[in-house]
């Protein structure tokens, strides 16, 4: 059954007088992997950033068009971002841990939403930990800073914090663009695992990637320096990445450019 | 000139500058503490009682003024300037309104300290007949430092990553929640940093305060509604109004003792913030 989680609807979005994103319409699909592609500057990051409204932060952003998420507007005057942001997590770029222990990084989230006794916390902390594949390789030093990990235990440990506010979808913007190769494995073994319960929506530059872990692949681009970015073509992984519909598409992923 | 040879005059130019400054500052120093630490350290004169004629007298109260006088102005300004600064650096749209108050603190921080000292004198002591008090000369101090206080504060806080920021919000915090649990305890360390200068400049000033604290008292202050005299400003006092026959004594003694005040609170607060610093390291 394919169940449509969020769907997004002639979506525009401008920095000032700039666009960034025109006329964006995408479907994503519960308890699936989206990987959004496209060159550098593309507005996949930015199209994403749209899906928790962390744009919203930034002075001067008007959004234009419809963002369903469950049927629901998130853009609508009185739908509150506080709590869309607990039911669509993101994961960063670059590991962002707080300067704090590893238990406080990940009791984080739960403490907002009131979660106050020990055990409660104890608890999540540790599921969570375990669901991020971390809790092995830190259960011992949990009041140890999380900047002291390295940087894949630290991206993990950021995927440990999203998971701990018990989200619906999950947004990874290029998790994997500042760790290692080994770690960027890890990462991608556990978004396999994570995709039973969550919905999850990757942004990669990494075309292997998206072939590799994605079930649907976006493609965007930016056809002259200036133009908004747009969405070229969307579809079943597998059949984009062997048989694109459109020349763009392919010139793409051939490597032609980008 | 080859490449080594300029590097090694470089040096040595930049070397000669950076000396003759500590040579300045040294000479300074030392002159005041040849002359004064021996009458500084008389317990009569830092246990003391002022005279007003006689020779002999001490500072205590004076010391006590500047002490409490310290406190009063970072009790007051520190909880202002944060509180500016989260505004100005977390909450503010770039606008008409921040250019101006940005504009403003630029202009209060050109101002000469005697300015504010006689700001605080007509509106403190003289329309609201507080008369000479240390609640005059605090409030009075605390806009002198609004500026720099400030500055430094949301220096501090712009040196936060914005990914702190992000990972916040994107959890579902509060911009409040985020500022209060996230940025403002990153930037702690760089905020006790920026509180400490001012402390030496608060010990140190005499313009700002001879028109609103007072200048010369028998008793230690109690209340901050008393009268007090700061120690800077009993120097400036002593040296240029006294009728006391050693007033030189008393100048060169009072110098070597704010200079000995200003360092001990300088390397108190250092070890407060470093402390706070380690803890705030470790985690937890």
């Amino acid at each position: 059954m394919m169940e449509k989680k969020i769907a997004i609807d002639s979506l525009n979005m401008n920095y000032g007088s700039f666009r960034a994103i025109e006329d964006v319409t995408l479907d994503i699909l519960s308890r699936h992997i989206t990987a959004l592609i496209g060159p550098s500057g593309c507005g996949k990051s930015t199209l994403i950033r749209c899906l928790n409204r962390m744009n919203d932060l930034i002075d001067g952003v008007r959004v234009e068009g419809r963002v369903l998420l469950d049927g629901d507007n998130i853009y609508e005057p009185t739908y509150d971002a506080i709590t869309l942001r607990r039911r669509v997590g993101m994961v960063f770029q670059r590991p962002n841990p707080f300067p704090k222990s590893i238990y406080e990084n990940v009791a984080y989230g739960p403490k907002l939403t009131g979660m106050r006794g020990k055990d409660e916390l104890d608890y999540i902390v540790e599921e969570s930990l375990k669901k991020a594949a971390l809790w092995d390789e830190v259960k011992t030093n949990l009041r140890e800073s999380g900047l002291n990990l390295s940087g894949g235990q630290q991206q993990r440990l950021c995927i440990a914090r999203v998971i701990a506010v018990q989200p619906e979808v999950i947004l990874f913007d290029e998790p994997c663009s500042a760790i290692d190769p080994v770690a960027t494995q890890l990462i991608e073994d556990l978004m396999a695992e994570l995709k039973k319960n969550y919905t999850i929506v990757i942004v990669t530059h990494n075309m292997q990637q998206a072939a590799r872990i994605s079930d649907y692949t976006a493609f965007m681009l930016v056809e002259r320096q200036g133009e908004p970015g747009r969405m070229i073509e969307y579809g079943d992984t597998n059949a984009m990445f062997t048989n694109p519909k459109d020349e763009r598409t392919e010139r793409y992923i051939t490597g032609r450019f980008g | 000139m080859d490449e080594r040879k300029s590097d090694r005059l470089a040096t040595l130019v930049f070397w000669i500058f950076g000396a003759l400054t500590i040579l300045v500052l040294g000479f300074i120093v030392v002159q005041i503490l040849v002359r004064g630490i021996a009458t500084a350290f008389k317990p009569s004169f830092f246990l003391g009682k002022p005279e007003a004629i006689k020779a002999g007298g001490g500072v205590l109260p004076m010391i006590i003024s500047t002490l409490y006088l310290v406190a009063l102005t970072m009790v007051i300004s520190l909880p202002l300037s944060v509180g500016a600064a989260v505004y100005l650096s977390e909450f503010a749209k770039d606008g008409l309104i921040v250019k101006f108050i940005r504009f403003s603190l630029d202009s209060l921080a050109t101002l000469p300290s005697i300015v504010f000292g006689l700001f605080g004198m007509t509106l403190f002591c003289i329309y609201l007949r507080w008369g000479y008090c240390l609640i005059a000369g605090a409030l009075t101090l605390s806009i002198l430092n609004l500026p720099v206080f400030l500055r430094s504060t949301e220096e501090a806080l712009k040196l936060v990553p914005i990914t702190y920021r992000e990972a916040s919000m994107s959890l579902g915090a509060s911009r409040w929640t985020t500022t209060r649990k996230v940025v403002i305890p990153s930037a702690m360390p760089g905020i006790i940093t920026a509180t400490i200068l001012p402390i030496g400049r608060i010990m140190g000033e005499s313009a700002a305060i001879i028109y609103t604290t007072g200048l010369f008292i028998r008793n230690i202050p109690l209340s901050p509604v008393d009268t007090a005299a700061p120690l800077a400003g009993y120097i400036w006092y002593a040296q240029s109004e006294a009728m006391v026959p050693d007033y030189k004594s008393v100048v060169d003694g009072g110098a070597a003792l704010l200079l000995v005040m200003v360092l001990v609170v300088f390397l108190l607060a250092r070890y407060l913030g470093k402390r706070f610093q380690n803890k705030s390291h470790a985690g937890k």
